[in-house]
């Protein structure tokens, strides 16, 4: 099986959802993101993110209880899975290896 | 209250998403929604849109479904057949129904036919987009009105030819009326006498490079040589026997005509057989029977003759037909046509000419043509008017069957639910029963089509013909039909039944969710009888018309007077006093009177321009000359207000006026034009007036009384009026006939009542009424069908209710009354719709009449009364029924 990626956006949405451990559902997610982002992220684009990584095994969901803010609907919560913690792990590890190579020099 | 979400963007995301995404996703847009609604409802709405579209993506759309991929077929074969099987339990219901339809498409049919027969004439000429005809724009002596007519003056189409050499054909037409011809023998002996009364044309070849009129044998160019004569193959066949022998033969002609302002004898002349022409089609305005070349000198006299050179009389016989260049304007060709008019006539003539294409010529009804077949645009509109109202009551009445029919199906309906059966596959189905009854009384209707189609070329006088097979636009008509009906007649009751709620369908609670229903089908109730009484209405108004032009007093007499054409006078007089000395001496003659036409004629008169007294210019307004001898006045009973009679006279001496024409020259008192003189056709004429008669109807009623002068001249005479005792007709008859043939051996004797021949004005009104009756017939039968099927369905419905009344004590009048109320409520609020339609279109279609019937109260409620009747009529049965039903039967089971 071929390794799974994972896009920019896809990455921000699951540090999200790591984040908000256990409160993470979309709209929470994407209040979250548009106030550390400061830029107007759809809806829509979320639950792309979310529904690509739930089919990867980033993140896996559960619904919650009835409330009458949702019109009746339940909200779907999401919470990091292993595979996706490892993910971040690596990716992490990645950009903090690769940052450490830049050489001191000085930005003037 | 909580604010709610936008009602379509909502529905909309419900109807695409996924169902395992949707409470992710409604929830969370929803809860933005909440958000935002209390800072800015409006752009919370506007969010919400976009954000419902911008879910509208692949990932979130529910699969396309086919769920009913695998057994469509068999359930649409099981749709058929319990749809058969219910009409077959229901039959009474599937008759009324189908009839109903069969007989609305019926008359959508054949009206369909007579539109498409009409709509077709004169199309099939390869160059028909080219085709014009020359009119004359009259310009009369009071400026403000002009009018037009198909006569033009004799020299014209010679004059186009010189004047426009861009005009690629000129054919000028005369049409002559009754005349004698007579087969001769090779050897030159006559064998058999012919009258044609028309169908006589005389023309040149340019008329066949205008029109397609195929020859079967012989050439279109010998119409070049005079004398020469082409014959339709079934003229052809008449004459002669065989077509093909009849080529070289001779015919001898003789032609009563006339042009201008006056009447004219032709000398016998001789015919020789050129051509044989193919069997004319139906549908063109030139019924071809014999064609003459024009050259031929049928008149003797070049003065008056085809040959006449004078710019200032018109025929409404003599036309002509020119074949243009493409793409020419008809506006700019006008103006030409104008100057030119003005350069060929002389000064006072104001006279002009227009060319009208051949398209327009069918429905010109003001014109007329060679075939006095027109037929205005506005008729055919009626037509289609009444064909889909015709249609629409058909449908109304299935849409009210089957909603009434509901509450039995409802529990068909319910355990179909039940078995997993959703709303589209229960429309299907009741689609597919609706389009079973639409194609059963298509097929029906087409064979009623096929059935009445005789009697409808018999009243109207056309040839029309059904054949599915060569004629695709019925078979394309015939689909519509059928598809316009299904969806009108099927979508409706399909959308009620398939809604029942299953649960309250198999408990049988249904009788109540009905009720609106029932105010559906009475609104259609209503609109039907709307129709119907609004055509009955009609009609009424029609035949009170009809029979005004009948019995109205017309100023003469016209009981038990017989008028027989004869040859004209040529001795002088002579021949006149033979015949009516003869005629004289029959038992049951009481007077003859010869003139050239009887006091009244629709359209045959001979108009003349006169001169008054010493008045240098000739009086601003025409008159009608009739010439008549010194009995016409006792014959048909005129009366004389001032001066005396006509004496006997062979040449014209003195002129009798009417009191219109003395009110005309402005003449105080009758008396004041006694002795004056009045010159006619230019001098001519000139004579002095010596009585009055009193005003009688000179034309039909769709015009006012003309101007007239009567004058003695034996050569003008044409016709004898023989006024009969009223006993024993036949056999004086017998013996004038006798005379006659003994007179004029070759000679075809014929001869018409006067009254008959003044109700053949109105034929074409008589022709309307009967449509108009045979409508309204349909119209009011069809509702009633849907009356009774809509009373039958009650009484069903109502049984226990009737038993339960009857038990407590309702007598059976009562329980008609109950029946009945409630329809004639309806109606009565149709008659209150219907009166101002009626009036308005009847009092529109009576302002063509110049003297015509006031539209009284009674007709409206005669047309009421009459409607109200027959639904009683027709309720009644199922009324009656119901109350005289024993309620012992009814209650006993529950």
């Amino acid at each position: 099986m071929k390794h799974p990626s994972i896009g920019e956006f896809e990455e921000l949405v699951l540090l999200m959802v790591a984040a908000l451990h256990d409160e993470a559902y979309g709209v929470s997610i994407q209040e979250n993101l548009v106030e550390k982002l400061s830029k107007n992220i759809n809806i829509s684009a979320i639950h792309v993110a979310l529904k690509r990584m739930e089919d990867k095994g980033f993140v896996k969901s559960r619904f919650g209880g009835i409330t009458e803010d949702r019109g009746g609907r339940r909200k779907k919560y999401y919470v990091i899975t292993a595979l996706g913690k490892r993910m971040l792990d690596s990716q992490y590890e990645l950009r903090t290896g690769l940052y450490k190579m830049i050489p001191k020099i000085s930005f003037s | 209250m909580k604010p709610r979400p936008p009602k379509w963007p909502l529905r909309f995301l419900r109807w695409f998403c996924r169902e395992d995404y949707l409470d992710e996703i409604e929830g969370d847009i929803t809860e933005i929604f909440l958000r935002r609604h209390e800072h800015s409802p409006a752009k919370a709405r506007r969010q919400f849109l976009w954000n419902v579209l911008k879910h509208f993506r692949p990932e979130f759309i529910k699969p396309m479904k086919f769920k009913l991929h695998y057994n469509r077929r068999s359930m649409i074969r099981n749709y058929f057949k319990t749809s058969s099987r219910n009409l077959v339990r229901n039959r009474s219901y599937a008759f009324i129904n189908i009839a109903g339809l069969a007989i609305g498409v019926a008359v959508c049919m054949m009206i369909f036919i007579i539109i498409q027969f009409q709509t077709s004439f004169d199309d099939f000429h390869t160059k028909k987009d080219r085709i014009y005809r020359v009119l004359t724009e009259y310009h009369h002596a009071d400026a403000a009105s002009i009018s037009y007519g198909k006569g033009i003056p004799f020299p014209m189409p010679a004059g186009l030819k010189t004047a426009f050499p861009q005009i690629e054909q000129v054919a000028p037409v005369y049409a002559s009326h009754n005349d004698q011809l007579q087969v001769l023998d090779v050897n030159g002996a006559p064998v058999k006498n012919f009258k044609e009364q028309s169908g006589v044309f005389y023309t040149g070849p340019s008329f066949f490079n205008i029109f397609d009129f195929p020859l079967l044998a012989g050439s279109y160019t010998s119409l070049k040589d005079p004398n020469n004569v082409l014959l339709t193959k079934e003229i052809a066949e008449t004459y002669f026997g065989d077509w093909k022998t009849a080529i070289g033969r001779t015919l001898k002609l003789t032609g009563s005509y006339r042009i201008g302002a006056g009447l004219f004898q032709s000398p016998p002349i001789a015919l020789k057989v050129s051509g044989i022409l193919a069997t004319i089609p139906a549908n063109t305005d030139f019924q071809l029977k014999l064609v003459i070349a024009f050259g031929t000198d049928f008149t003797g006299d070049k003065i008056y003759g085809l040959q006449n050179p004078d710019w200032d009389g018109t025929s409404p016989d003599f036309g002509c037909y020119v074949l243009m260049p493409p793409n020419i304007s008809v506006g700019n060709f006008d103006q030409q046509l104008r100057a030119y008019s003005r350069e060929v006539q002389p000064p006072d003539n104001k006279d002009s000419y227009i060319i009208q294409p051949l398209s327009a010529v069918h429905y010109d009804t003001e014109t007329g043509n060679y075939s006095n077949k027109t037929i205005s645009h506005e008729l055919i509109n009626v037509l289609w008017l009444i064909a889909a109202f015709i249609l629409l009551i058909a449908c109304v009445n299935f849409i009210n069957l089957s909603t009434a029919q509901a509450v039995n199906r409802a529990k068909e309906v319910g355990v179909r639910k039940v078995l997993g059966s959703n709303k589209s596959q229960l429309q299907m189905q009741f689609i597919v029963e609706a389009f079973l009854i639409v194609t059963s009384a298509v097929v029906l209707a087409a064979a009623i089509a096929i059935l009445a189609l005789p009697s409808v070329n018999r009243l109207l006088e056309v040839s029309l013909s059904f054949n599915v097979l060569n004629n695709p636009a019925i078979i394309l008509f015939l689909l519509t039909v059928t598809i316009v009906v299904t969806a009108l007649a099927g979508f409706y009751p399909s959308i009620v039944l398939s809604r029942f709620n299953p649960v309250n369908a198999l408990k049988s609670k249904l009788t109540m969710n009905t009720a609106k229903g029932i105010s559906l089908r009475r609104g259609l109730v209503v609109f039907q009888f709307v129709i119907a009484q609004a055509l009955i209405i009609g009609t009424l108004i029609i035949v009170k018309q009809m029979n005004y032009f009948m019995n109205q007093p017309l100023g003469f007499d016209k009981d038990a007077i017989v008028n027989i054409p004869f040859r004209p006078d040529s001795t002088g007089g002579k021949l006149t006093d033979y015949l009516r000395q003869q005629l004289l001496s029959v038992n049951g003659v009481r007077a003859v009177s010869f003139s050239s036409n009887t006091p009244v004629e629709d359209g045959n008169d001979i108009w003349s321009a006169f001169r008054y007294g010493h008045a240098i210019k000739e009086a601003d307004f025409n008159a009608i000359v009739k010439f008549a001898d010194d009995e016409y006045v006792p014959t048909y009973k005129l009366q004389l207000i001032a001066g005396r009679n006509l004496q006997p006279s062979g040449p014209t001496r003195e002129f009798l006026v009417n009191e219109s024409l003395v009110k005309s020259l402005g003449l105080k008192k009758p008396e004041d034009i006694l002795n004056k003189k009045i010159s006619i056709w230019g001098d001519r004429i000139k004579c002095p007036v010596v009585g009055v008669l009193k005003d009688f109807n000179d034309r039909s009623f769709r015009h006012d009384l003309a101007p007239l002068l009567i004058a003695t001249n034996a050569t003008m005479y044409r016709q004898a009026g023989i006024k009969l005792a009223t006993a024993n007709i036949s056999s004086t008859m017998q013996s004038v006939k006798r005379i006659w043939e003994q007179t004029f051996p070759d000679y075809v004797y014929e001869y018409k009542f006067l009254d008959d021949k003044i109700e053949s004005f109105y034929k074409q009104e008589n022709q309307l009424a009967q449509l108009y009756k045979i409508f309204a017939a349909i119209a009011i039968f069809l509702s009633c069908l849907g009356l009774y099927g809509l009373a039958s369905f009650m009484a069903v419905q109502r049984i226990k209710e009737v038993g339960i009344r009857k038990v407590l004590g309702a007598t059976a009048a009562n329980i008609v009354y109950l029946f009945s109320k409630e329809f004639i409520v309806l109606i009565m609020v149709a008659f209150v719709i219907a009166t101002p339609i009626a009036w308005f279109y009847m009092h529109k279609w009576l302002q063509d009449y110049v003297y015509r019937i006031d539209i009284d109260w009674w007709v409206f409620a005669a047309g009421g009364l009459v409607a109200i009747i027959i639904a009683l009529a027709t309720i009644s049965f199922q009324a009656i029924k119901a109350a005289l039903a024993d309620p012992v039967k009814s209650l006993r089971v529950e």
